[in-house]
């Protein structure tokens, strides 16, 4: 069984809307204390990256409970400037800088697989799964 | 991770049991252990809680709720630190192939003290950082003359190494003409301007020793003034001569002067490292350097060398700030 | 180790107070300070170093790159309160010749062919 549902980013409390359903799921799929936490984190980075430097976009949250796969696919998705040096924004010491793209090191610490696209003013899409 | 969490919670255990500084000790060796693991600290937080919940099944929610909220914020704790690791590793991986380009860099910049019985020359040349922002060109390939370019390249570390080597192959395209001070000045400072940045620029005393003739002549681009002991007179000369650092601009033409040496002179020409005592006037650093070069005059030139380094680090507690170069032509 | 640079704009005029060391480690700083400056044709920038105690060749690089640009944009640049110490940088480096420099007139320096 797979099941998507998206939360509009536009104003900073549609972070706390993504979260909570990115809670919600991590708890039905049995995620332990630690990983919910950080699962939860990971969407809060995300959309706060979409809330602050694209404006507006979406976060689209998947949840995967099939016989021999249980986990959560993430899509983060903006129409924003898009981000000019992908590798540079997967180093280490970016995230400081601030910026689109900011955390996501981290992000990819906390997600077991990490994949982004991105065009120079037309937006990013970034894709993070975590696997039970 | 099952077996690191039974071990945490019976050494929790003991301290609750009994709150001794031995079972304090036991409990930092573990986490010792856990760091190694790189478990996070909001893993940790979590055996802490879970540990508790196992001795204290009667732990009030309220309590169980709070650890809860504290693995959330150490999430990002945990983030900072693994970024932090990741970065430590980065700075050694720098730091081996600093190591590596500064081998190179000595390597390239090796330069063979001439050999002639005109003259007794002394070279030293001690770098502050691994990159040694100073250097030493000697230009010897007939008899009839010694050259010595020294030089101080302003800025430090990696771009100041890079134009270091513009100007060694400058000077090793210059060698074959045995130029005037002043040509070489000119030629050197059309490859600097052209090649730096606006920042970035080098200074430099270039002389030339006549052997037949015993005439030192020399011209400087911005650099610091050579001495001349005159043994006749028991004095020194500060050689100094009008010229713009290398680099600044285009086009810049440069002057050249000619001394005579004679029996007993010397000549010590010398990088700011050497003549600028942070912490004291340069007046004194002036006189200072006279007095000790009097001291040491009956020296061989490149004894001189190594007793001026050792007396100057001395006077200043050991606390050079920058570069020291040193080089002594004797007649 | 410390330095400190504040600026006063009054129309095309650009006066910078610089207080402390520039040595390598300071350098970097006065260097952001000096490159934000905007630099146009017909402005006038005027830095007073009467309270620098210390500077090395970093600093220079500093001024120099300053002097580059202002000449670049037709703009003034003038160091002004050089203490003797700091003039005879100029003067040996030959950049006393090159740019507007202004000696703290009770430190006159003074550089002879002979020393003593």
């Amino acid at each position: 069984m797979s099941k998507k549902t998206v939360v509009d980013i536009v104003t900073e409390w549609d972070i706390v809307a993504a979260r909570q359903l990115g809670r919600n799921i991590t708890k039905e799929l049995g995620f332990d204390t630690v990983n919910q936490a950080r699962i939860t984190t990971a969407i809060s980075e995300l959309a706060r990256n979409i809330y602050l430097y694209a404006r507006a976009g979406e976060i689209e949250i998947e949840k995967v409970d099939t016989e021999d796969k249980k986990g959560m696919i993430i899509i983060a998705r903006d129409k924003g400037p898009g981000i000019e040096d992908v590798h540079k924004v997967m180093e280490d010491g970016y995230s400081t800088s601030g910026g689109l793209g900011a955390g996501l090191p981290g992000v990819k610490r906390l997600m077991d697989h990490i994949e982004l696209k991105t065009s120079i003013d037309k937006g990013t899409v970034i894709r993070v799964e975590k696997w039970l | 991770m099952k077996e690191l969490q039974a071990q945490y919670k019976r050494i929790l255990a003991d301290y609750v049991e009994s709150q001794t500084e031995r079972n304090l000790y036991i409990g930092q060796n573990f986490i010792r252990q856990l760091i190694q693991k790189s478990v996070t600290p909001e893993e940790i937080i979590n055996i802490h809680k879970s540990s508790m919940e196992e001795i204290y099944p009667e732990i009030p929610p309220a309590v169980s709720h709070g650890y809860d909220f504290l693995i959330e914020v150490m999430v990002h704790f945990g983030l900072t630190l693994r970024e932090h690791q990741s970065l430590l590793e980065h700075q050694e991986e720098l730091r081996i192939e600093m190591n590596v380009a500064a081998k190179i860099q000595n390597m390239l910049l090796q330069t063979e003290m001439p050999k002639t019985n005109a003259l007794d020359i002394g070279h030293i040349s001690i770098p502050i950082r691994k990159m040694n922002g100073d250097y030493v060109h000697f230009l010897h390939n007939d008899e009839d003359y010694v050259s010595v370019g020294v030089i101080d390249v302003v800025g430090k570390g990696v771009p100041a190494a890079l134009c270091m080597s513009m100007v060694k192959y400058g000077l090793d395209t210059l060698e074959y003409t045995n130029g005037e001070p002043s040509y070489v000045l000119e030629v050197l400072n059309r490859i600097i301007e052209r090649s730096v940045d606006d920042s970035m620029f080098v200074s430099m005393f270039f002389g030339r020793f006549d052997c037949a003739r015993n005439i030192f002549t020399y011209g400087s681009a911005g650099h610091e003034p050579a001495l001349h002991y005159k043994a006749s007179e028991g004095k020194f000369h500060m050689l100094e001569s009008k010229g713009l650092l290398l680099g600044v601009m285009p086009d810049v033409r440069y002057s050249q002067h000619e001394v005579e040496l004679e029996e007993g002179d010397f000549i010590v020409m010398m990088t700011d490292g050497v003549t600028e005592f942070r912490n004291q006037s340069e007046l004194d650093s002036r006189k200072v350097i006279e007095a000790l070069l009097l001291q040491l005059k009956d020296l061989s030139a490149q004894e001189m060398c190594e007793q001026m380094y050792q007396e100057l680090k001395k006077l200043q507690e050991l606390a050079l700030d920058d570069d020291f170069t040193v080089v002594i032509f004797k007649k | 180790m410390n330095i400190n640079v504040q600026f006063r704009q009054n129309e095309n005029i650009i006066r910078g107070f610089v207080e402390g060391e520039i040595d390598t480690y300071t350098a970097p700083v006065l260097r952001e300070e000096l490159d934000n400056l905007r630099i146009t044709k017909g402005v006038s920038v005027e830095l007073d170093l009467s309270k620098v105690s210390y500077m090395d060749s970093t600093g220079l690089g500093i001024f120099v790159a300053l002097y580059k640009r202002a000449t670049r944009e037709e703009a003034e640049f003038k160091l002004v309160g050089l203490t003797s110490r700091l003039a005879r940088l100029f003067e040996i480096t030959g950049l006393s010749e090159l740019m507007d420099l202004e000696v703290d007139t009770d430190t006159k320096v003074e550089i002879g062919n002979e020393s003593v």
